[in-house]
């Protein structure tokens, strides 16, 4: 009994980790200057770009920079509680997030 | 009495030391706490990042206005979701595949965010004006919004057409625009977009810009 309750936690524990890592977060959580921007590695796999805050009211940009040209894709500027993009390509690519104005709570995700 | 000299210097040093390991080990533990929190936070925070995922590629997309094909460009559609997590969303998706856009969420029950308007800007190519090749703007307003205005870099502005719109259980209106590749190619591009009420009165005013 003592083992499969252990095997649970550790199957329970495995699918939570899996779940957090299917999105990786390459800018905060933190505190926000205007002007201050992330960028995640680069990657074929990414599809989803997004800059969360913990209000509405800031202005934010997400986009994807391709590794051949270097132009953004896909971008999108709002002050939404959440800015995202979606940019279906095998391309390689990097995600970017800035954040125009404000002091504010935010983290940019890559998925 | 040299011996209990001794006795005393030893417990004195036993003392300190067992002082040092107290304080060393509220450190450790002080600090684990610290950092547990913060990993802690981290992981709640990138977990709702991945459940807004999960419950966007599982709401229905409802479309509310039609951005047409122009310049050789396709149609696109301004679709609504409102998702499992508590966010309303807007975004500007190909007509065929309306989860493949982007946008932005606000909570379900504010889904202006407090404002009078709520737009989107979203451009292909650049950040450099001279190379975006697609751009548009998209929102909602409030029902005491008669007009919006497109404010662009020159001075001078482009209408965006209103239809109403029912969110929830809010009557509200929803816009799409596409700039013309003419502007685009002039370098002209968007400052704000702004509300106008009936009478012409500015009543919100969202700042914006390609590339900055």
């Amino acid at each position: 009994m003592t083992r499969f309750t252990l095997l649970l936690a550790l199957a329970s524990a495995l699918v939570f980790t899996g779940a957090a890592l299917a999105v990786e977060s390459y800018g905060g959580p933190r505190y926000w200057y205007p002007g201050e921007g992330a960028g995640s590695s680069w990657s074929s796999s990414t599809n989803r770009n997004a800059f969360n805050k913990a209000t509405s009211g800031y202005e934010t940009t997400v986009t994807f920079i391709d590794n051949a040209s270097y132009a953004w894709r896909a971008t999108v500027r709002n002050k939404d509680m959440v800015t995202y993009t979606y940019w279906y390509s095998s391309q390689g690519k990097k995600a970017h997030c800035k954040t125009h104005t404000g002091y504010h709570w935010g983290g940019c995700h890559v998925s | 009495m040299s011996r209990s000299l001794g006795e005393r210097k030893t417990k004195v040093v036993v003392h300190r030391r067992a002082r040092r390991a107290g304080t060393l080990s509220a450190v450790v533990i002080a600090s684990g706490v610290l950092v547990g929190g913060v990993i802690a936070g981290r992981i709640d925070w990138t977990d709702n990042a991945a459940k807004l995922d999960a419950a966007l590629a599982e709401a229905p997309p409802v479309q509310l206005a039609t951005i047409p094909a122009a310049d050789g460009l396709p149609g696109r559609g301004v679709f609504a979701q409102f998702t499992s997590t508590g966010h309303f969303c807007l975004s500007d998706a190909p007509l065929d595949s309306p989860q493949m856009g982007g946008g932005g969420c606000n909570a379900a029950d504010d889904p202006l965010g407090g404002t009078s308007i709520s737009a989107s800007l979203a451009y292909d190519g650049g950040p450099a004006i001279a190379g975006v090749k697609d751009a548009r703007v998209i929102g909602l307003a409030s029902a005491e919004v008669a007009s919006i205005d497109v404010l662009m870099t020159d001075g001078t502005s482009r209408s965006a057409k209103l239809k109403k719109a029912k969110v929830g259980s809010d009557e509200l209106q929803v816009f799409g625009y596409r700039f013309k590749k003419a502007d685009l190619k002039r370098g002209l591009g968007p400052t704000a977009i702004v509300a106008l009420d009936a009478d012409g009165v500015e009543i919100g005013r969202q700042p914006t810009g390609i590339g900055d």
